[in-house]
């Protein structure tokens, strides 16, 4: 994703005399952005999530930009004639994939979400869940630029709940932005680069930070170079850093992104060593949970 | 759009749905057509009976796929190329089947005039055969794309305004359907085989706009 994707005053309603659903919205996704859009039921979020995704065209108001994009609805139908594999193979060479590495990404992504013992049972045959982990798998198979996820969490399994998490830290990591909406405040806390609010029919930014409740946290204690700056992607994902001694740095960094942190210290020029990896309660968090270097 | 086209394809096959129409057009044609029969005649009704059968598929097209399912397809293709998938998909099937039963109907008839008396040519009478079937599988995907979804949506309307519109599409004077079939029935009276590429022209050019016209408001209505 190299440029912005940008709604421009993008109104929408269905029918020609139907009540406007969403009104005036402006919205700039930027590469690399994780964005979180709230607001109660019925306000839209939906058909908001459909237009970013180019889904729905807008009524009036433009949309410029349009990057490679993947969407996860909320749920997702078995009613379809393949198996899993099958439909990710398929899927991902919609996508722009070859076959192949289309079969091998449907393959990966199926172990990491967990369902690849029902990777050759035909779709009608699986639960909801294990759906819904295909749907996420689609999106996730083709590295796409955006990354648009419908409350993609409901109905998965606290391990794969954990999994899209961090998928999501990798896409936002490697430069692609996410836009996602999730009844729980807790999904992905202190981690979104800015939230969005669907207040009448309009978007507003929420600019006070609301108190949310913050997610699990991971420290990470890491000893780089004699004059060793943290690496930058480190220093913006983690939600604190200390440095106890001269060289040594203890992150706090949310669980999702630990893996990102990890890979951001380890691939510096010249590489972190990491000394700890470590769970953390969320009373362990400091005060002030913007004290960042 | 290979991709596409081959997940759409996929799709139709597997779904079984094609199976009502294609029993009911052998049905239709195993009452009307028997061996022996004028060819030019019995490629008439070959070519008209196709035409509700290209817009039943379309419907089954456009509306087979889940919505959950599309608008992951349309996320990453956008709404026009992953509705237009769709209708090639069905427009291609219909032409497939058409030209199967061009060939067989072609093969199994009397290759001569409605009165037995003046020959026909089986190769002419087949390219005239297989003329008339492409513009009725166009002009019945043309139909089908614009009575189903996005420009109909509920089945209640949609249904009813497919049959009519296929109906219509038949009997009217003008319609390139029309055209084609009733030439190939007067040419079974006179022996004056009609192999003009016109009406199959002509189906072309409003099936692409019908195609576009649908594709261009898919993502504009609520799917």
């Amino acid at each position: 994703m190299h440029r912005d994707l940008e709604l421009a005053r993008v109104g929408r309603r269905y029918g020609i005399r139907g009540p406007w659903v969403l009104r005036g919205v402006d919205l700039t996704v930027t590469p690399g952005s994780l964005i979180r859009v709230e607001g109660a039921n019925g306000t839209g979020k939906s058909t908001l999530l459909r237009l970013v995704a180019g889904i729905e065209t807008p009524t009036e108001g433009r949309v410029t930009g349009r990057p490679r994009t993947a969407y996860v609805p909320e749920r997702f139908p078995a009613a379809l004639p393949f198996t899993p594999s099958g439909y990710l193979t398929r899927l991902g060479a919609v996508h722009g994939l070859s076959r192949r590495s289309a079969a091998a990404r449907a393959a990966t992504w199926l172990e990491r979400f967990g369902a690849a013992a029902y990777a050759d049972t035909p779709m009608a045959q699986l639960s909801k869940g294990t759906s819904q982990k295909i749907a996420v798998a689609q999106a996730l198979l083709a590295d796409p630029e955006l990354l648009v996820l419908d409350e993609a969490w409901t109905g998965l399994d606290a391990e794969a709940r954990a999994e899209l998490e961090r998928a999501v830290a990798e896409r936002t990591a490697a430069g692609g932005a996410v836009v996602f909406v999730d009844h729980d405040p807790r999904r992905l806390a202190g981690v979104p680069d800015a939230v969005h609010q669907l207040v009448g029919g309009t978007l507003e930014r929420r600019t006070a930070p609301a108190p949310s409740p913050a997610g699990a946290l991971t420290v990470v204690t890491a000893r780089g170079p004699a004059s060793g700056r943290l690496p930058a992607d480190a220093a913006r994902t983690a939600v604190s850093a200390e440095e106890p001694a001269p060289g040594t740095y203890r992150l706090m960094v949310p669980a999702s992104h630990s893996d990102v942190v990890l890979r951001a210290l380890l691939a510096a020029q010249p590489p972190w060593h990491v000394v700890s990896v470590t769970p953390s309660e969320p009373s362990d968090v400091p005060p002030d949970r913007k004290d960042r270097p | 759009m290979t991709a596409l086209l081959r997940y759409q394809t996929a799709l139709l096959l597997r779904s079984q749905r094609w199976l009502p129409p294609v029993i009911l057009y052998a049905a239709f044609l195993g009452v009307g057509v028997q061996s022996g029969q004028p060819v030019l005649d019995s490629l008439g009704y070959t070519a008209a009976a196709l035409l509700p059968v290209a817009a039943w598929l379309v419907r089954i097209c456009v509306t087979g796929e889940p919505a959950a399912a599309r608008a992951c397809v349309t996320a990453a293709r956008g709404p026009a190329r992953s509705h237009l998938a769709a209708l090639l998909t069905a427009l291609a099937a219909a032409a497939l089947l058409g030209t199967v039963a061009t060939l067989i109907v072609t093969v199994i008839s009397h290759h001569a005039t409605n009165d037995h008396r003046l020959p026909v040519s089986p190769v002419r009478a087949g390219t005239a055969g297989l003329l008339a079937t492409l513009a009725c599988a166009l002009l019945g995907s043309a139909v089908g794309a614009l009575t189903n979804r996005p420009l109909l949506r509920s089945p209640g309307r949609a249904v009813p305004t497919m049959l009519l519109a296929t109906l219509l599409a038949v009997v009217v004077g003008g319609s390139p359907a029309h055209a084609a079939v009733s030439g190939l029935v007067s040419g079974s009276e006179s022996g004056r085989i009609p192999v003009s590429p016109l009406p199959l022209a002509a189906a072309a050019l409003l099936t692409a706009a019908a195609f576009t016209t649908a594709c261009a408001l898919n993502g504009r209505r609520s799917s």
